[in-house]
């Protein structure tokens, strides 16, 4: 029961974390049936975000401000800066390309991870950079009721995870900006001849997309502590992965699709073998596909005649 | 290059009585006139000429390298230019026709076919798979298409990297299929009717004749009733079914037909690397794949093969840093003279570029001699560079990366800016560029690869998203 | 209209250059060396030797395993800028990026054999790689020393690879004596992180293991894996020790760490890729190295040389050194050849290498190799992870 239990919260830890990627990836695609390649390298650079902030404020061991301080900056400067980045990317990378036949993004897409990854490794240097979580958070702390030890870390990660996606919920359905959004994803055109700015809407979306993206690079460095430059290349698969697993272009169906591929990965690893996971996982995945051809929370999709 | 929104036929009329102006108009005429047979036997002859111009066993390697791609490309073409879908695990076809060559000629399953045999068994298998793949095509559309065959490239990595060790009931060892991360090594090497195949030189041959062979066929099938069908299903499936095209079916010999043309890639690939290993398999190298198609125009057989040269050549011109030094003032210049017209203009732009560099360095010098007092790394026309690139000699990296940083932002700038004010933006903004190069690009030139690498790509599909040689297209709005 | 013949004159124009510049680089290539830098030199400056070739480098030094490979980077560029310092000599580096995947080391091989400049290739890094390209520098007489490609069969298989590391024949055994002698390890489970510098070392370590008597559990993992709890939990209670043979320090620094979030009891043992004082901490686990710790080592000079590269590059694990050793083995020979008044050609090179006597050298160790080109008297160093992070020697 007590290793059930672990590996429901490693899994769901994960999952928080590959949703909030699938999140970006979901929404850009719902609005642009773009597939954003580079939203992989943006969360990269949020992660890089959050380590230099905490080496400014004096590092894991000796931090110059409490935690909780050092926390909350951590997460809004990466939150932030990823999201910048991703507004520039939209910027010049996609913006040129709004009527052009959708592979061509793609390309350019593809383009601009490579130059993100080839300037953090130039600007950053190939080496493992680390939060040394244990030293800013024992792991002693944490909640130990009955079968569950979940560390501290990791409520932070899935309380923030789950705060954000409430966030976006609420901003996609109760606010203009969000009712805007659906409409733009539903029919472009007709949303412009209805005085919507599609433009505004189009950086507010990936604005959103790459800030989610920035905090899941702040989390994986605390929990998981690796930042380098290569990280963002697998997190961006994994992330497409679930949002296509759930529905590409449903909010929550990229949550869902982020928690599914979290609990397989977590459960196929302790459960059935580490060297198959990746095999298993995959064939989950297959399966799901071709039981659900639109994703668990996808609509079938309607072609106009 | 046809309009948007005319009919094939229509467009091709008036492509030939378009009136060409400037300095190039005959010779693009003439080659117009020439039509595409002999041009692209033209083509063939130079490419057969290559090897014998050069000694350098690394060009003919570049060579081999370039038309591997190119005939995967072509594959691909088949799946994603002209049936439209995005196929993303292309790879593992590749892989898997590699693997196979490898069972049948190596001593890993004791299995040593001859070449004759072995090719068209490779072939075979893979089309098998390409049509097994292609079965969720029938009820998977678009991108979740696109994710569940980028699943099965995953997987055929992952069963390469694993399958080491099988367990049969009926083997007291367990059964070595792949080799595990060690890969298949010690592959025979071909022997086509008696024509032993040992060099890289042999393999460039034997690829050319393919990719002409090939590149042949393709342009027949094109035109064919097949072709027809598959741009129909590109179009648009629905009214395609509804004018009696087998779409389902055309859909698998799309798939069939890439999986054997990358299968057969993947076998002579085998051959000449006389090994095969799991990381040659990986995404990173479909996203090339795709890049060169996609550049070179997705759709268009000579677009894939230029797009190959491109994807292929580029990066291994610019691993060493004299070359990449000579394509990028090159490529610098170039830019300039393409994009600033008239003449006059041009030169005036290239004066200031020159003053204001040497200006620069002039006052760096004078007030802070340790900012241009830095030695330039060496390599082409060095020497006339050293008065004019500031090259300090302390904190190089900070302020090369300082510089990087800046030139993205600079250069960002530079497509937003109309008229005079980009011409004012540029010459600083050239300046800085040779700057970071000087300082840190030729330094790193891996890392530079890359980036290069990267920018071309976004450049190229933001200047031209149909592709070198594609034709501009405009979906439906979705 | 007229714009698409702008672009395709572009492409024409640039590739043209290019072609241009691939005919006309490929005799003048000198590679790309670091801008020399002047550093103390230390003990005493020997005379002058006239002496300039080129060195090859082969590693990868983008991609994911690019921290193992810019170190080795670094590492080779300062042992060329201190030796020409010392010596006079202008010897430079070009490097060749594999990004340890074998067919762009069969593309880098033949460029390297073209520049007649080169006489020698310092890598390549991996295994595979060297199988790869192996028969291509043995055909071209070029000799290759590797620094960290520790397949058993590499030196056998191609006569002019030699390597300044031990092979996983030496590492597998001396890691397995220590666990069973020293540590009294019953059960033990391997984890190799699908690669093949990975699963030989296990194949080895798990085969003396076995021998000994100790029950041996195999799993991997892959390289990509982010999170690391699920194979922690499957960590039985009764395994003494883990054997990670990863590439990837940082990646056991975060196993560790879960081992001990989950509770359980075992203790890490680990090879080379996990030496790094930077990225591995764990208090109670021991790595085996195919190099020294020189930061420990008792020798002025190499604590000298550890600090000059620290104050340059910054920190380094245990790629580094060894790729010092290999490049410092080739400027030697080639050295040695130009006093004598020889031209350091690719023969003369390789019996010039299989000769090499350095009684000492940067790992601690004097450099002698075998008929086949493996290092004599290969030592492997055992080293415990203290509370504060710092690495103790044990054997």
């Amino acid at each position: 029961m007590d290793f059930f239990v672990q590996q429901l919260v490693n899994g769901v830890t994960l999952g928080c974390v590959y949703g909030l990627i699938a999140l970006g990836y979901s929404m850009v695609y719902g609005i642009l049936k773009l597939l954003n390649f580079a939203h992989g390298e943006v969360y990269m650079i949020g992660a890089f975000i959050g380590y230099f902030v905490l080496t400014a404020l004096g590092g894991a061991s000796s931090p110059a401000l409490p935690v909780a301080a050092v926390l909350i900056l951590m997460f809004l400067a990466g939150m932030l800066g990823a999201g910048l980045l991703g507004v520039v990317v939209e910027r010049f990378a996609y913006r040129p390309l709004r009527n052009a036949p959708r592979i061509a993004p793609l390309i350019s897409a593809i383009g601009v991870s490579f130059f993100l990854q080839a300037s953090a490794l130039l600007l950053f240097s190939a080496q493992f950079r680390t939060y040394s979580t244990p030293e800013l958070i024992p792991f002693s702390t944490g909640i130990e009721w009955g079968p569950l030890r979940i560390s501290l870390v990791r409520i932070l990660v899935i309380s923030s995870a789950v705060l954000l996606m409430i966030a976006l919920t609420l901003l996609v359905s109760r606010t203009r900006l969000g009712k805007a959004m659906r409409a733009t994803s539903y029919d472009r055109e007709a949303a412009a001849m209805m005085g919507i700015d599609v433009d505004r809407v189009i950086v507010a979306t990936f604005f959103i997309g790459s800030v989610l993206a920035g905090a899941a690079g702040v989390m994986v460095g605390l929990v998981f502590e690796r930042v380098f430059h290569f990280m963002g290349f697998v997190a961006g698969l994994k992330g497409f992965t679930a949002a296509v697993i759930g529905g590409i272009g449903n909010i929550p169906g990229a949550m869902l699709g982020g928690l599914v591929i979290g609990l397989a990965e977590a459960f196929t690893a302790s459960y059935v073998s580490s060297t198959f996971q990746n095999l298993i996982v995959f064939g989950i995945l297959i399966a799901v596909m071709l039981v659900r051809p639109t994703g668990l929370l996808g609509s079938p999709v309607l072609t106009k005649v | 290059m046809a309009r948007i929104g005319t009919d094939e036929w229509v467009s091709e009329q008036e492509l030939r009585t378009e009136y060409y102006t400037g300095l190039t108009a005959p010779a693009r005429r003439a080659f117009d006139r020439v039509g595409p047979g002999p041009r692209f036997f033209a083509f063939l002859g130079i490419c057969a000429l290559f090897p014998f111009l050069t000694d350098s066993a690394f060009l003919v390697r570049v060579g081999v390298n370039v038309m591997l791609f190119a005939l995967l490309a072509l594959g691909l073409n088949i799946v994603v230019g002209w049936a439209g879908l995005l196929d993303l695990g292309y790879v593992a076809f590749y892989g898997f026709g590699a693997y196979m060559y490898a069972w049948v000629s190596s001593d890993q399953l004791d299995i040593h076919l001859p070449t004759e045999l072995a090719i068209p068994v490779v072939v075979a298998a893979s089309a098998l798979l390409g049509l097994l793949l292609g079965l969720p095509s029938w009820r998977l559309v678009g991108d979740y298409l696109a994710i569940t065959t980028l699943f099965f490239a995953q997987i055929f990595v992952e069963l390469a990297l694993n399958l080491d060790r099988v367990n049969l009931p009926w083997r007291d060892e367990p059964l070595d299929l792949t080799g595990g991360p060690n890969g298949i090594p010690g592959i025979d090497r071909m022997d086509i009717f008696g024509l032993q195949l040992d060099d890289v030189r042999d393999y460039y041959f034997l690829l050319l004749i393919l990719m002409a062979l090939i590149a042949v066929g393709l342009f027949y099938l094109n035109d064919s009733r097949t072709g027809r069908g598959w741009r129909a299903s590109r179009e648009d499936p629905l009214a395609a079914e509804l004018m009696t095209t087998p779409v389902n079916r055309l859909k698998l010999l799309a798939f069939a037909m890439g999986a054997a043309i990358a299968g057969l890639t993947g076998s002579i690939f085998a051959a000449v690397q006389t090994g095969v290993f799991p990381q040659n398999f990986e995404v990173v190298l479909l996203i090339m794949i795709y890049a060169a198609l996609i550049l070179g125009g997705a759709g268009s057989i000579s677009g894939a093969i230029l797009g190959a040269i491109v994807v292929a050549a580029v990066p291994e011109i610019l691993r060493t840093p004299d070359n990449a030094r000579w394509l990028f003032y090159g490529a610098l210049v170039a830019v300039l003279v393409a994009t600033v017209r008239p003449w006059k203009r041009l030169a005036v732009v290239a004066g200031a570029v020159i003053v204001f560099g040497l200006a620069v360095h002039g006052l760096v010098a004078w007030l802070w001699p340790e900012g241009a007092a830095g030695e330039s790394p060496g390599g082409a026309f060095a020497g006339l560079l050293d008065s004019w690139v500031l090259i300090p000699a302390e904190n190089q990296e900070t302020l090369g990366n300082v510089a990087f940083v800046l030139l993205v932002a600079a250069v960002l700038c530079l497509t937003l800016l109309r008229g005079d004010e980009r011409l004012f933006l540029l010459v600083p903004t050239i300046y800085l560029a040779a700057f970071v190069w000087e300082n840190r690009l030729i330094e790193q030139p891996s890392v530079t690869r890359q980036l290069l690498f990267g920018a071309i790509l976004v450049a190229m599909m933001t200047a031209r998203p149909q592709g070198l040689l594609g034709t501009p297209r405009v979906e439906s709005p979705v | 209209m007229r714009k698409s013949g702008i672009w395709l004159l572009l492409a024409l124009a640039v590739a043209a250059l290019a072609l241009v510049a691939t005919g006309c680089g490929g005799d003048d290539d000198d590679g790309g060396a670091a801008a020399p830098e002047t550093t103390a030199t230390d003990g005493e400056t020997m005379e002058a030797v006239e002496c300039t070739a080129s060195i090859g480098i082969m590693g990868p030094f983008t991609g994911d395993v690019a921290a193992i490979g810019q170190e080795q980077l670094n590492w080779a560029k300062f042992a060329v800028d201190q030796f020409n310092s010392e010596h006079g000599t202008t010897f430079s580096l070009v490097e060749g990026d594999t990004q340890l995947d074998p067919a762009q080391a069969a593309t880098v091989a033949p460029q390297f054999v073209d520049n007649s400049d080169i006489i020698a290739v310092i890598g390549p890094a991996g295994s595979q790689e060297v199988d790869a390209v192996g028969a291509i520098f043995a055909d071209a007489n070029m000799a290759a020393v590797g620094s960290s490609a520790t397949a058993t069969n590499l030196t056998e298989d191609y006569e002019t690879f030699f390597r300044v590391v031990p092979t996983d024949a030496d590492q597998g055994p001396t890691d397995a004596a220590y666990m069973v002698d020293e540590l009294g390890a019953q059960n033990v489970l391997i984890i190799d992180d699908q690669s093949s510098y990975s699963t030989g070392l296990a194949d080895s370590t798990a085969a003396a293991l076995e021998d000994a008597g100790v029950t041996v559990e195999r799993d991997s993992v892959s390289q990509d894996q982010t999170d690391f709890s699920g194979l922690a939990s499957s960590v039985g209670d009764d395994t003494d020790i883990v054997f990670l043979p990863w590439q990837v320090a940082a990646n056991a620094q975060l196993f560790g760490n879960q081992l001990s979030e989950q509770g359980k009891d075992a203790i890490i043992f680990g090879s080379d890729g996990l030496f790094s004082p930077d990225d591995f901490k764990i208090a109670g686990s021991y790595v085996s190295s195919f190099a020294p710790d020189i930061t420990g080592l008792d020798d002025p000079a190499i604590q000298e040389l550890a600090t000059a590269f620290e104050a340059e590059y910054g920190d380094f694990g245990t790629f580094g050194p060894p790729t010092f050793a290999a490049a410092t083995v080739i400027m030697e020979a080639a050295m040695a050849l130009c006093a004598g008044g020889e031209e350091p050609t690719r023969e003369a090179m390789v019996d010039q290498i299989q000769q090499t006597n350095m009684p000492e050298s940067i790992l601690g160790q004097p450099i002698v190799f075998t008929d086949i080109g493996d290092i004599e008297d290969a030592t492997f160093f055992i080293f415990e992870v203290q509370d504060d992070g710092s690495y103790t020697l044990v054997e």
